[in-house]
């Protein structure tokens, strides 16, 4: 019954890709204007061909070291600020008035000074993206602290665990998880958002957003529109790969909540 | 010997009014005995329970336990509280150990005391459960083991059965009850329930709604097993609810 | 089965991509009675100063007036790539352009040709003031900025590279970006060396922060750089029209060459460069305007042949793919005749 749920869930799926595909050729061939729209066809064409020869392989990697580097240091950052912001009143009063002015400030507005603190290398785009994922994580492991309920902390007091280093880590930080995995999920979002932007300005000859502009400056739509949908789809590996790492490992203890 | 000597405590509201939530509070508890506090709602009862447990401080007055006064939350003194507060995070049995995790206690040692009190609370094929998958009667069972489990002096208990339906209240009042005679603490026990407080309690004593102060201390020497629909029952029942009526009354108007 | 909303939704769809279908080529229509408005390209390089002149002097109207141009309207560019772009969404007709950004346009699609030359050389490598240079290994390891893949610089500089036995992609970091942004990425300290157009070489060395070290026609003599492209539906559907550009590209051209300084001058009140700049750029510089399309059009092949090597076409263009030289030569034949 559940299986025959499923499988009949996953058809409609692969129908509706199915018929999209179908859609985006049919459109293409009767527009025949291949840098308008590039067809289905050619753009796996041109996937098969960067597979092939190894290319999209350097570019994958060149830009998730990029990613890998900002989110790392947005995590290593948000969560102990938040956690400070989220525990301690007078650090929050103190901390708040500077979050809230930098925060609605776009990250690619960073980039001219990205460049001119880090240089044209990795670490500039890994700011960027940093700049782009830390506000999310720091504003929902405050949340996630802010929230931890009354009597957990007051049960953890009555049972001996009474230093605050304690109570952080072993009452307020396990309660805050869920909120913190939440914040480092939209924190990749808005992070891989900003890959394509921290790497036009050409911190390297390789990367998926670098790949974009370059074949954008050459007028080949194909290629521009196989790197968008490759970025697209890494984006949505790395979404669920951290969906279920963060419900099989990292929250198990929650019921049917979805991170 | 728990000793409340003159306790009083005042709460500022945010907009400056003053509320005094417990006045002149004086009560002397024999070892191993079990007492019902009950009252209006706001009279101060589960204040006073959590002086006592340490999680407030009083603006004067002294709690002393064993000869020693009361600072803070300490380990001779367990509490359970009205509300869930089992660790989501943890598994029954983790939830259970914390406490003697927090003292040290190597890991095979405290997962075995662990084990046994989860024995005494019947919930054992439970100990690698989460308490999403426990029902609320489990959770406040398991909460009990967790607050046992530090073997402590005095068991402060908040309307710990206040929210589980009426049949299995009976069953876990019957459990508290093996609990208690079998390991004898000093049991203090929040309700609203007259029925509850004579099933349970040695003594039972009422408050009056703000400020908060002892109006009337009931002893119930009613042989134990008790029989809950007995007469002697029935007339000490009534004599708690008259006493409790005024009091309702009262805060009515 | 397929639902009868599936259905509904697809017939919609597919409605509307006919219903755009339809109306896709909308482009000539406007262009049949009468002309209208020209639209050029151009970048703020003094290697384009003949659009320049042209269009200071009034003489873009002047002469196209007899053939429907009722005005004319004109675009910047940073580089070549975003003006083939322009170009290619039908934006501009004519394009004073890098021989090279078309190759990569056309082989994409692009209906243009060039009728014209516009110059040649004209843009210098210029290295940090502090890094030592003697021969091209010294570059090896740093970071060069020049125009974007596909534009002449680039082509020309990894052609230069490779010539040199340096490999443009292992070697050494070859960052694309407009002009502007190259020089704050040398000043800045963000990159060593940069492969520009004139006039900011000049300007470099004006502001102390890099000096001269290659001239581009000493890494390829004579190379081709700027050119004339026109749409090929203006060549189709106006001849006419097209020969009188190439006349007046020839007439300003001309006019330049004898009056450098007020070429000067007319490129510093276009750009907003001081005057003195332009006039040392034009000075300093390797580059030569002409006007004769075939002069450009073997290396123009050559960096046909460098891009299709290197993936950025598909196919391998051929002169005919490019260039049409029959409004040149028949002027050529006229003013002989004369």
């Amino acid at each position: 019954m559940d299986r025959g749920q499923g499988t009949k869930k996953r058809t409609l799926e692969l129908a509706s890709i199915a018929t999209a595909i179908v859609i985006w050729e049919i459109v293409a061939r009767i527009i025949d204007i291949k840098y308008i729209l590039p067809s289905f066809t050619s753009v796996v064409s041109a996937f098969i061909g960067l597979v092939q020869d190894g290319e999209l392989y350097r570019d994958i990697m060149t830009s998730l070291n990029y990613f890998v580097l900002g989110i790392g240091l947005a995590i290593l950052v948000g969560i102990p600020i938040g956690t400070m912001m989220g525990w301690f009143k007078s650090i929050d009063r103190a901390v708040d008035p500077i979050i809230e002015m930098i925060r609605p400030i776009p990250p690619l507005a960073w980039i001219p000074f990205a460049i001119l603190w880090f240089g044209l290398n990795k670490y500039a785009a890994g700011f960027v993206i940093f700049v782009g994922a830390v506000f999310p994580i720091l504003i929902n492991t405050y949340t996630g602290f802010k929230n931890t309920p009354k009597v957990l902390v007051e049960s953890g007091k009555v049972l001996g665990c009474v230093k605050n280093k304690d109570i952080i880590l072993r009452i307020a930080l396990p309660s805050a998880l869920p909120s913190i995995a939440t914040g480092i999920r939209v924190g990749m979002g808005v992070g891989w958002m900003c890959v394509v932007a921290a790497e036009i300005f050409g911190v390297s000859t390789y990367g998926i957003g670098r790949k974009i502009w370059f074949w954008n400056d050459l007028h080949h739509m194909d290629m521009v529109l196989t790197y968008m949908l490759v970025l697209g789809m890494i984006a949505l590996i790395i979404d669920r790969a951290f969906r279920y790492l963060v419900q099989v490992w990292w929250l198990k203890w929650q019921s049917g909540v979805v991170v | 010997m728990l000793l409340i000597n003159d306790i009083n405590k005042t709460y500022h509201s945010e907009e400056g009014d003053e509320v005094l939530a417990l006045s002149d509070i004086n009560l002397e508890m024999k070892d191993k005995e079990f007492v019902c506090f009950i009252g209006p709602s706001g009279c101060g009862k589960t204040t006073l329970l959590r002086i006592i447990a340490g999680l407030e401080k009083p603006d004067s007055g002294t709690i002393i336990l064993h000869d020693e006064p009361i600072k803070g939350p300490g380990p001779d003194r367990g509490m359970v509280f009205q509300e869930y507060s089992l660790f989501p995070w943890r598994t029954v049995l983790k939830n259970i150990t914390f406490s003697l995790e927090m003292k040290k206690v190597p890991k095979s040692q405290r997962e075995d005391t662990a084990r046994q009190y989860l024995e005494l609370v019947g919930l054992s094929k439970f100990a690698d459960s989460y308490p999403h998958e426990l029902s609320g009667g489990m959770k406040q069972r398991v909460a009990i083991a967790r607050a046992l489990v530090n073997d402590p002096k005095v068991l402060l208990m908040d309307e710990p059965f206040g929210a589980v339906d009426a049949q299995t209240r009976n069953r876990l009042q019957q459990e508290l009850l093996k609990i208690w005679e079998r390991d004898k603490k000093t049991l203090l026990f929040i309700t609203h329930s007259v029925d509850e407080a004579v099933y349970l309690a040695d003594r039972v004593v009422v408050f009056t709604s703000r400020p908060g102060r002892i109006k009337e201390i009931f002893k119930i020497d009613l042989p134990r097993p008790r029989d809950r629909t007995s007469v002697d029952a029935n007339v000490l029942r009534e004599r708690l609810l008259s006493s409790l009526g005024a009091e309702m009354k009262n805060t009515i108007d | 089965m397929i639902k009868p909303q599936k259905i509904f939704i697809i017939a919609i769809v597919i409605g509307l991509v006919l219903l755009s279908g339809c109306t896709a080529p909308p482009e000539e229509e406007e262009e049949t009675t009468g002309f209208g408005e020209l639209r050029f390209g151009y970048q703020p390089s003094t290697h384009q100063i003949a659009y320049m002149t042209a269009d200071a002097k009034g003489w873009w109207l002047e002469d196209l007036e007899s053939y429907g141009v009722t005005s004319t309207k004109d675009f910047l560019f940073p580089t070549g790539s975003p003006e083939m772009k322009a170009m290619l969404a039908g934006e501009i007709d004519v394009a004073y352009v890098g021989a090279t950004p078309p190759l990569s346009a056309i082989d994409q699609g692009l209906d243009a040709k060039i009728v014209a030359g516009a110059q040649v050389q004209g843009s210098d490598l210029v290295l940090a003031t502090a890094l030592p240079y003697e021969s091209p290994q010294d570059l090896k390891g740093l970071k060069i900025a020049t125009f974007p893949p596909g534009t002449l610089q680039d082509t020309v500089l990894r052609k230069w590279l490779m010539d040199n036995d340096i490999d443009p992609k292992e070697d050494l970091t070859i960052l694309g970006m407009g002009g502007a942004d190259a020089k704050t990425a040398l000043a800045s300290g963000n990159v060593d060396a940069v492969f520009l157009p004139h006039p900011s070489p000049t300007i470099i060395e004006s502001e102390g922060t890099g000096r001269v070290i290659v001239q581009s026609g000493e890494m390829w003599e004579d190379h081709a750089c700027c050119v004339v492209l026109v749409t090929d539906a203006l060549i189709r559907d106006h001849p006419e029209l097209v020969e009188q550009i190439v006349r007046t590209h020839i007439r300003a051209t001309e006019y330049n060459i004898e009056h450098p300084e007020e070429a000067a001058q007319i490129f510093a009140d276009d750009i907003g460069v001081s005057y003195e700049i332009a006039n040392k750029s034009i000075h300093d510089w390797d580059g030569t305007w002409v006007t004769d399309p075939s002069i450009e059009l073997n290396t123009t092949l050559e960096y046909a042949s460098v891009q299709y090597d290197l993936g950025y076409t598909d196919k391998l263009l051929t002169q005919d793919d490019l260039f049409d030289l029959s409004f040149y030569n028949k002027i050529m034949a006229e003013m002989v005749e004369e």
